[in-house]
């Protein structure tokens, strides 16, 4: 075990690189390098600039109302969004109600409690899982989980008292309830890796220390790997919310596809993503065409949202690897570091 | 580390499933059936445009086409029947729906389409050549319904259909099915009105009846039929033919509209329209032969043949529409195109009875050749001559 090299180490191998590859091998790479960086953003303002100039007759059309505007009937030639963000937000949220729980128990039980002869085949299953393509989790969920869902989870969820308030109404088995499984069920693999892989990045000096001060195994977990995690857990986080939102073939395929407010979670009910892939193929040209590429550019807007909000959180969380005696005694505003107080 | 790459190659794996899964359905069967076309004589199937142009002769063609979803089945068959007799001719079909057939032909991405509701002026307009639109298959649109326990045949009318779909009847037990239907034992269930997520002929089909036979409908959705379903707010939308068929057969109470040969294959009971002389009538081949048999002057824009008269008719009735260039810019495939889709309408028709379509009607027939007799060479000069 050599000693990790510390800032003026990694300094050094700088230099030495350099030193080694002379200037001209360096402007080739500097080269390559910036052509790399334009060709994807070239791209990503291509997109941009596409879905913007497409998307331009629906919001002349409909005014920027387009994104607020409730109702969405292209037979009717009415075109608005609103509805359509209502049920993405819906789904996405209720699926991260159902993933953070269990992603970030399951990543803790395989970094901290797990056996090394369990989590090994474990982790493969859920590396696997991951990569099952959206619309087999559809056809799955479709031929499978919607039947059980309206015979015996939709009437169970009705029946309990608290639950009542979202659950109601007739089972009919797609609903926003099974679209948000289907998408926990998709974004719980990519959690549970990376939140995993973010626990074991916590340095062991750092359980060692807090288990010499006397900390039981679940205080350590609580106290100092999710703390020193956290980072990497909110990136996991923002990348599975990312995907809710976008996730359009599987959640068109248990939805239910009914554009209306939604008034109970066992309702059918549309996103944007379902919509896009309902009615894209054969939107009328013209207006219709224009339209569910506005329904684009607001899913692009709200994943946009999303993405920045996790880099604003991101960077207010720092970078993690803090004890919370450490953080303490960080100068904070008075606010915040009276809640995060050290009990003695 | 040394398990990385073995999962790697499965997820690659599993992604190429996907990918497979993903593509469309590829009706030719080359491998199964070249060997047996090469042992019997190879004879180029043949309708009214004759033999003069004899494609077992020329070299191998390869023809792809989308759009209806309705007329997959049929499709699926006279197709690989067609390949059997000429092993030659290799065809793909991509059952996206009417409208990819549609906007496919427009963008000349395809060398052929299909749609259950033919082109109008404008959607040609916009197409990069003339279009020919050829009637190919003759099917009906079934109100298929999943009630356990209720044995008696459901008689329905427009305006309670249009209640069930615009949300006014909520449960099989409401006194107006109850008179209309004549039956007693329906049971305290909730409906569960069942549409087409994306848009589709047999949608237009049920919305051109809904609009003739009930005001409140008419005064709903207005007067033009729309292939987009109009009221998408009430009950449960899914995907084409099969999505449909997969809910209702999974759901007590629900009731929805599918192809005809999608509801004989699920094995659907089906309720009986009232038709336009008063009398109800379920769908078979012979009430949907009788709304063939009403095409007078078919055309690609007097196509209609929903609510036709006659006591055996059923109500919900269409052709279905085969979209080809006038001028394919490959003479070969020109030539390809027309004698299969010659065959398709002649030939091909004794294929259809078993899939739950009636044959086309002797004028249609007519129609759908003289259409064909119109294909042209990439030069101007009639491809087909007598």
């Amino acid at each position: 075990m050599t000693a990790l090299p510390g800032l003026a180490g990694v300094a050094s191998v700088k230099d030495a690189i350099r030193r080694r590859h002379g200037r001209r091998g360096g402007r080739a790479y500097v080269v390559v390098r910036w052509a790399a960086a334009a060709v994807f953003v070239a791209l990503l303002c291509g997109l941009v600039a596409s879905i913007a100039v497409d998307s331009s007759q629906a919001l002349a059309h409909t005014g920027i109302g387009f994104i607020w505007s409730g109702t969405w009937n292209p037979a009717a030639n009415q075109f608005g969004a609103g509805i359509l963000v209502v049920g993405t937000i819906v789904t996405t949220f209720v699926a991260m109600v159902i993933v953070v729980p269990v992603g970030l128990g399951t990543a803790a039980f395989l970094s901290e409690l797990a056996p090394r002869w369990l989590a090994g085949p474990l982790s493969t299953a859920i590396d696997l899982l991951a990569a099952v393509p959206s619309i087999v989790v559809g056809l799955w969920a479709l031929l499978v989980l919607s039947p059980v869902f309206a015979d015996h989870v939709e009437p169970f969820l009705k029946s309990v008292p608290l639950l009542q308030w979202f659950f109601h109404g007739p089972a009919y088995g797609p609903s926003i309830m099974l679209a948000s499984v289907v998408l926990a069920v998709m974004t719980l693999p990519t959690v549970v890796a990376l939140s995993r892989t973010a626990l074991s990045g916590v340095a062991l000096a750092d359980r060692e220390a807090a288990m010499a001060l006397g900390a039981t195994h679940w205080q350590v977990v609580r106290e100092v790997v999710f703390p020193g995690a956290r980072s990497g857990i909110a990136a996991a986080l923002t990348l599975a919310v990312g995907r809710a939102l976008g996730e359009s073939i599987a959640v068109a395929m248990v939805i239910g596809n009914n554009p209306s407010v939604p008034h109970s979670l066992l309702a059918p009910g549309a996103t944007l993503g379902s919509a896009i892939v309902n009615e894209f193929a054969e939107a009328a040209p013209g207006i219709g065409t224009s339209s569910v590429i506005a329904l684009a550019a607001v899913l692009l807007m709200l994943t946009l949202a999303v993405n920045a909000g996790g880099q604003a959180l991101l960077r207010r969380l720092g970078p993690g690897r803090l004890l919370r005696s450490e953080r303490a005694e960080r100068p904070a505003r008075p606010g915040r570091a009276a809640r995060r107080e050290v009990p003695a | 580390m040394s398990r990385r790459p073995a999962v790697l190659a499965l997820a690659v794996g599993l992604g190429l499933l996907g990918t497979a899964f993903g593509t469309s359905a590829s009706i030719a069967a080359a491998s199964s059936s070249s060997s047996a076309a090469r042992a019997s004589t190879p004879s180029a199937p043949g309708g009214p445009l004759g033999p003069a142009y004899d494609t077992k002769t020329s070299s191998s063609v390869s023809l792809s086409g989308a759009g209806a979803n309705s007329i997959n089945p049929f499709f699926e068959k006279v197709f690989y029947e067609y390949h059997l007799k000429n092993s030659k001719t290799t065809i793909t079909y991509s059952p996206a729906g009417s409208s990819v057939g549609i906007s496919d032909i427009q963008q000349d991405t395809v060398d052929f389409g299909d749609t259950e509701i033919p082109m109008s002026a404008k959607d040609l307009a916009k197409a990069s050549s003339a279009v020919l639109q050829v009637p190919v298959d003759l099917g009906g649109v079934a109100i298929s319904y999943n009630l356990p326990g209720v044995t008696g045949e459901l008689k329905l009318d427009g305006p309670t259909l249009a209640g069930i779909f615009n949300g006014t009847i909520t449960n099989w037990d409401s006194p107006q099915i109850a008179k209309v239907s004549g039956l007693s034992d329906l049971p305290n269930l909730a409906i569960v009105p069942v549409h087409r997520a994306d848009s589709s002929g047999p949608g237009w089909d049920l919305d051109r009846y809904l609009i003739d036979t009930s005001p409140a409908w008419a005064t709903r959705v207005g007067t033009t039929a729309s292939k987009t379903w109009p009221i998408p707010t009430v009950g449960v939308g899914e995907q084409l033919n099969s999505g449909v068929a997969t809910y209702i057969s999974q759901t007590s109470g629900a009731i929805g509209y599918v192809e005809y040969g999608y509801a004989l294959e699920a094995k659907f009971t089906n309720a009986a329209l009232k038709n336009a002389a008063g009398a109800f009538v379920a769908p078979s081949l012979q009430s949907i032969a009788d709304a063939g048999s009403f095409a007078r002057g078919l055309s690609s824009s007097k196509f209609s043949i929903i609510d036709e008269p006659g006591a055996g008719t059923y109500p919900l009735a269409n052709f279905s529409w085969t979209l080809l260039y006038q001028k394919d810019a490959n003479k070969a495939k020109g030539i390809a195109l027309g004698k299969l889709f010659d065959w398709v309408v002649t030939t091909g028709q004794q294929y259809a009875s078993s899939l739950g379509y009636a044959p086309l009607p002797a004028d249609v027939v007519s129609l759908a050749t003289h259409t064909l007799e119109e294909l042209q060479t990439p030069q101007g000069g009639p491809l087909f001559t007598k």
